[in-house]
């Protein structure tokens, strides 16, 4: 019957065609730069005006876990770049007895504020097959650059859940991806699919009031005067949060404090 | 390849189902490990990988770009089945069949393709589970319609016992295994699979507290196993007991048997190991291929029984 073979044999070719053309479309990697400047309406908060300061110490009581060393041999390239500082887990890291990578916010904003997105762009860096930062803040819409200075490739997967995920190729050495987060998230992770090692934490903000504990888990945020939830929170060690008042040009000392017996796992 | 190498009656279509039905096994085993491996991103772009045919395969990418090398050869094997059963076939069902099993491979790997675009949604993630499960039975029921075995006439056999038939019982069987992978697909893919940390015991008790649907899907899923091992223990027994004699019906029965005490083991392994890579991954390809042996041994208690059904119409009709 070779009237039936033709049509079936042709039949089976267009479908293999179409199904290899379809869904090509999708490249998420030219995402258009995001616009600087703040949410419409309002007089802009002049930052100049956050005279007061809260800061203080991000505590660790107890002895802090062991760093894991991480296991690279998945990659010749990664295992063959790591330093000693790429090669263990960043998950908690203390020294002098703070905190490290700790995210400090406010987290309601005064009413009736508008604030400027910075036009700088945050940089994550892929570099011996390791995300710095570890721990970011950023500003919604702030513009948020992936690079990709490895010799190996890596995927940036975006496991947001407010903001729309994303996840995006970087096949080779010296691509730059823009990323865009329109919404207020945190934690948002990032994760590489290719090295399940790698990952990165971001706390994406519509208010400039956040930051992150660095050497001795210090941090420090400039506020304008007023009354304020302040929030800790720690990838292992969760959230904490206490409230403070700030008057004029003061500097409001508050610390925090996590316990390695209380790790969230 | 000879002309009669070629031919419908020949034995080379039967032995190139049977070979396509193997590596649709292999498939599942490595699509289970990515899955298993969370591999299934690491590969951000579809149908290329990177933009590119072959990436290096480092890290999760080994996982996710080798189950796409290996489905891409299920496919093509497929391609060739259904070509070669739609030219040498003369049965009208078995070509319908062997078109099915294409089309099933399409849509898998439009939605194999489909979850990695979208980022792992549960819905299609599960369906692109349950398929793979389907598209295997397709490929087993063409390599079984195609053996000399079949082709040449099933023996006829009469249930001597009262109540449920065998063909009714074995059909029972499968459909209780079929539920019990959707269930153990949706378990995976809403990452349920510890929900319930301890094993024989949930939480210390027989029936667990009900707090996360989590822990409902996984506590349905132990539910299930309980209920496929009661089935196939049902169903083996009947037919070590009625009809031993019958090698067609009690090979495949024994099979089941065995499989299903392997399956129970790789189970509570998965749970025990916290996930371990190779038992949660080897209890998917398990459970595929009970589900493939039961199939074999419900199309042969039915082409058994002397039901009117179609491939007996078309024995009776000469060929
Ligand atoms: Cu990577």
């Amino acid at each position: 019957m070779p009237k039936r073979l033709v049509f079936v044999c042709s039949s089976i070719l267009v479908l293999a065609l179409a199904a290899a053309c379809g869904g090509g479309g999708n490249d998420t990697s030219g995402l258009p730069p995001a616009p600087a400047g703040g949410a419409p309406g309002g007089a802009t908060f002049d930052m100049a005006t956050a005279t007061g300061t809260v800061s203080g110490k991000i505590a660790f009581e107890g002895t802090p876990p062991p760093a894991a060393r991480i296991q690279m041999s998945a990659d010749p390239y990664c295992a063959m770049s790591a330093t000693p500082e790429t090669s263990v887990s960043e998950e908690v890291k203390v020294s002098d007895g703070g905190l490290e990578n700790v995210i400090v916010y406010v987290k309601t904003a005064p009413a009736g504020l508008t604030f400027a997105t910075p036009a700088a762009p945050i940089v994550i860096d892929q570099k011996g097959c390791h995300y710095s930062p570890h721990v970011f803040t950023m500003m919604v819409r702030q513009p948020l650059e992936v690079r990709n200075s490895d010799m190996t490739l890596h995927n940036i997967h975006v496991w947001a859940e407010t903001n729309t995920p994303v996840n995006i190729g970087q096949a080779v050495q010296g691509m730059k991806n823009n990323i865009n987060l329109d919404k207020e998230e945190v934690p948002l992770p990032i994760r590489c699919d290719v090295h399940r090692w790698m990952n990165s934490f971001a706390g994406v903000f519509s208010h400039p009031f956040h930051t992150v504990s660095g050497a001795g888990g210090a941090y420090s945020l400039k506020l304008p005067p007023g009354t304020y939830e302040i929030v800790a929170w720690h990838e292992k060690y969760g959230m904490k949060t206490q409230m403070v008042t700030v008057a004029g040009s003061e500097t409001k000392d508050l610390g925090f404090s996590f316990s390695a017996a209380a790790a969230a796992d | 390849m000879s002309r009669h190498f070629l031919e419908g009656g020949s034995i080379g279509l039967h032995r190139f189902a049977l070979f396509t039905s193997f590596c649709t096994a292999f498939l599942i085993f490595v699509g289970g490990l990515v899955t298993s491996t969370e591999s299934g991103l690491a590969v951000p772009d579809w149908p290329l990988s990177y933009g590119m045919f072959f990436p290096p395969m480092v890290g999760g990418i080994f996982y996710e770009h080798g189950h796409r090398m290996v489905a891409a050869f299920v496919g093509f094997l497929t391609v060739i089945l259904t070509i070669w059963t739609c030219a040498t076939e003369k049965r009208a069902w078995v070509r319908r069949l062997s078109v099915a099993a294409f089309f099933a491979v399409l849509t898998q790997g439009i939605l194999g393709g489909l979850t990695v675009i979208y980022l792992l949604p549960t819905a299609i993630s599960m369906t692109h589970a349950c398929l793979a499960q389907t598209f295997f039975c397709l490929v087993v029921s063409l390599a079984l319609f195609t053996s000399p075995g079949w082709k040449n006439g099933l023996p006829s056999v009469t249930d001597k016992s009262a109540g449920i038939g065998l063909p009714a019982l074995c059909g029972l069987t499968t459909a209780a295994i079929y539920l019990q992978l959707i269930l153990g697909a949706l378990m995976r893919h809403t990452d349920s699979g510890l929900a319930i940390p301890d094993f024989p015991l949930a939480f210390g008790r027989i029936i667990p507290p009900f707090n996360s649907p989590n822990i409902a899907i996984h506590f349905a899923h132990r539910l299930g196993a309980t209920i496929v091992t009661g089935t196939i223990i049902w169903t083996f027994s009947r037919i070590a007991r009625e009809f031993k004699s019958y090698r067609m019906l009690f090979r495949p029965a024994l099979t089941m048997f065995a499989l299903v005490v392997v399956q129970l083991t790789l189970g509570a392994l998965t749970v025990l190991t916290a996930k371990s890579v190779v038992p949660t991954t080897a209890h998917v390809a398990t459970g595929a291929v009970i589900l493939g042996t039961s199939v074999v041994l419900t199309l042969r208690a039915f082409g058994m029984s002397g039901h009117e059904w179609k491939p007996g119409r078309a024995r009776q009709s000469g060929i």
